[in-house]
């Protein structure tokens, strides 16, 4: 899945601050990292990571502050007014709150018809059977529900008409945030399910931004994981999940609470919080909290390099495929 | 049954709503050992939260009727008045609710939140409620607890919020402690923080704890005994392996399955249920889960099975067709 010749989206070095000076914080503090065509790259980590403005970076809802932001080729951090709102139609972003990301004062058929009617692309007859299709896709009746308002719609539906609005472009690729996160778990798994089938069918790209382990993996084909504005490990999913190379990674698999009652996490939790992103740490930034931290991990910061066939991780010690203690030496540049 | 510290027996919680009468707790009935923890699931609408705010007596009184008993060591909450529930309130049953900060008051440091309830509940003097509120902070694991004492709960993390709330909550060292989605809003490390202290607390302090999530994660391996709620009913509740690998209700079944584990390779079809939780103002006199299960017959539709007997002991199910059980899910050991 990883064809690095053609990646569809490459992100070079992105970095998005906020504020100036002395306040200013670095959300997502040069990142990089490539999706294929036809690839779901999941994005996880705990609250304040960056990965929710890592997504809106990509779509340029923030502006990113520097580096580069490549779709099929085309540098999208350069362009502006029509080139950038025709870029904008190859990717969608769908967001956590399902109900507050819908107006509340228009019709189901009318906010799936949003983009079109914005483009232009497509009116009449050709609108309708469009939007009649995409709800149809989503599993909401068109004839029943069509000129309902989101208000009348639970939380599951209401996500299930932001997907069909984001897919009537036909985008290429679909930016998911947190999608799932607000629904409940039978709802939550006819949700995974759909955006599966949609991506095969409407042959769509996906990042996907989570917190839930469980559920990043089980839609991923590779996961990024961040920690306060880096990628600290990227890798296939099954890999990453079955040997973490990063110490950050296996303390968050270990903390993911698992259906299942024999499995038991107690043992090594993370203490601490993450610092905040106003004065990183130097160096590695998850030295303040990791166990097996150096002196080099406080005055050099790691840089990703690959361990396995694309499997790549930011740590000075990565733990060894037994993935309980580190490496012996360092792995150096 | 002399040492149980809670017995609920045929609990009914109906509102007196414009769209009719509410039903959000239907006749629950159950009891908790001392030092026993009980894992109360269920989606959003299954009654959970009811039935812990009226274990609590904590429901309106207006528009509310309560009918049944909850005997909390020995002594009657159903009608008891306001004045009457102070009196039990943080000395015999706490609740820890979902969002800390909504629990907390934000103009008011959180050391004088917590010895406000010495100082009521225990009359402690302003000195001896101080040096003791800044023992419980330490205690749920506050970095510099007496620094700390003085804080808004504004400068807090909401990881370290749940600790004061869960501080306030211990102060008078309740029999019963109610958590009521203890760690919903928070990050996974966080997460598991917090779950290993009420364990710990729990241990220590000789308590019983109601554990109230929709995430079968937290309760998998931190409870003795699991509720599972549909409908404002309990459906099935037994001991936890036995929920878990010998459930007998189809919707047991469709909970744990539609759930995405870690454990499993990327790209797992998820086995749903299509549907979403029933309106609780529009129930019929049938089983609640028959709109959505698929082995539902004329019956269950008709008439609502009640709560019947499996092989183990203590575990109950309530389903006209229920799943064989030769049927078993014992995980590989």
């Amino acid at each position: 899945m990883t064809d690095a010749a053609s990646p569809l989206l490459s992100v070079r070095n992105l970095t998005v601050t906020f504020g100036s000076g002395a306040h200013s914080v670095s959300a997502v503090a040069g990142i990089s990292f490539e999706i294929a065509e036809g690839e779901t790259l999941g994005l996880v980590g705990e609250s304040g990571c960056g990965k929710s403005t890592t997504g809106k970076a990509l779509m340029k809802i923030v502006a990113p502050s520097s580096g580069t932001i490549e779709l099929d080729g085309v540098d999208i951090t350069r362009l502006r007014g029509r080139a950038l709102r025709n870029a904008r139609t190859r990717m969608q972003m769908i967001f956590q709150d399902p109900i507050s990301s819908l107006n509340p004062r228009r019709r189901v058929r009318d906010i799936v018809a949003e983009p079109l009617d914005a483009w232009k692309s497509a009116t009449g007859s050709a609108r309708e059977t469009i939007v009649r299709t995409l709800l149809n896709e989503v599993g909401i009746d068109p004839d029943v529900y069509g000129a309902r308002y989101p208000r009348e719609f639970s939380g599951g539906q209401c996500q299930r008409i932001s997907i069909a609005r984001s897919l009537a472009m036909r985008p290429k690729l679909l930016i998911c945030d947190e999608v799932v996160s607000a629904l409940d778990v039978s709802v939550q798994a006819q949700i995974l399910n759909l955006l599966e089938d949609l991506k095969a069918e409407y042959g769509l790209t996906l990042l996907f931004i989570a917190h839930d382990l469980a559920v990043v993996k089980n839609v991923s084909d590779r996961v990024a994981v961040m920690y306060l504005g880096k990628i600290c490990e990227i890798g296939p999913s099954d890999v990453l999940y079955e040997a973490p190379a990063h110490p950050y990674t296996k303390f968050l698999l270990g903390a993911a609470l698992e259906a299942d009652p024999d499995v038991t996490v107690r043992g090594e939790v993370l203490q601490g919080e993450p610092p905040s992103p106003l004065d990183p740490p130097s160096g590695c930034r998850f030295r303040t909290r990791c166990p097996f931290a150096t002196d080099l991990c406080a005055s050099d910061e790691p840089a990703l390099r690959e361990v396995a066939p694309g499997h790549h991780v930011a740590c000075h010690f990565p733990l060894t495929t037994l993935g309980s203690s580190p490496s012996p030496s360092p792995i150096l540049g | 049954m002399s040492t149980q510290l809670l017995v609920v027996d045929d609990l009914h919680t109906t509102f007196r709503t414009a769209a009719g009468l509410v039903a959000a707790v239907g006749g629950v009935s159950f009891d908790l050992a001392t030092n026993e923890t009980v894992g109360i699931v269920g989606e959003s609408g299954s009654g959970k939260t009811v039935l812990a705010r009226t274990i609590m007596g904590l429901q309106p009184r207006s528009n509310v009727e309560v009918r049944g008993s909850v005997l909390l060591d020995g002594h009657q909450v159903v009608g008891a008045s306001e004045r009457e529930m102070r009196e039990r309130w943080a000395t015999d049953v706490s609740m820890v609710f979902q969002d800390p900060m909504t629990s907390l008051n934000p103009v008011m440091r959180i050391g004088r939140q917590i010895d406000e309830t010495l100082r009521v509940r225990l009359g402690m003097d302003k000195r001896a409620a101080r040096a003791r509120a800044i023992e419980l902070l330490a205690m749920v694991g506050m970095p510099s607890a007496e620094h700390r004492y003085r804080a808004y709960p504004t400068q807090l993390s909401g990881g370290m919020r749940q600790r004061v709330v869960i501080a306030t909550a211990l102060a008078c060292s309740p029999k019963l402690l109610i958590a009521d989605e203890p760690t919903t809003g928070l990050d996974v490390t966080i997460q598991a923080q917090i779950l290993n202290l009420l364990d710990d607390l729990k241990e220590q302090l000789h308590m019983s704890v109601i554990l109230i999530t929709h995430d079968l994660g937290v309760v998998a391996t931190r409870t003795s005994r699991i509720i599972v709620m549909y409908a404002g009913r309990i459906v099935e509740m037994g001991a936890t392996r036995d929920v878990f690998f010998r459930h007998r209700m189809p919707y047991t079944r469709a909970l744990l399955e539609s759930s995405p584990k870690v454990s499993n390779p990327s790209h797992t079809r998820l086995r749903v249920i299509p549907g979403r939780p029933p309106n609780l103002s529009t129930l019929t006199s049938g089983c609640a889960f028959a709109p959505r299960c698929s082995s539902a017959s004329e019956r269950c539709h008709q008439e609502r099975p009640s709560l019947e007997p499996a092989e183990e002991p203590g575990h109950v199910f309530a389903c006209w067709h229920p799943l064989a059980a030769t049927e078993l899910h014992e995980a590989p050991r």
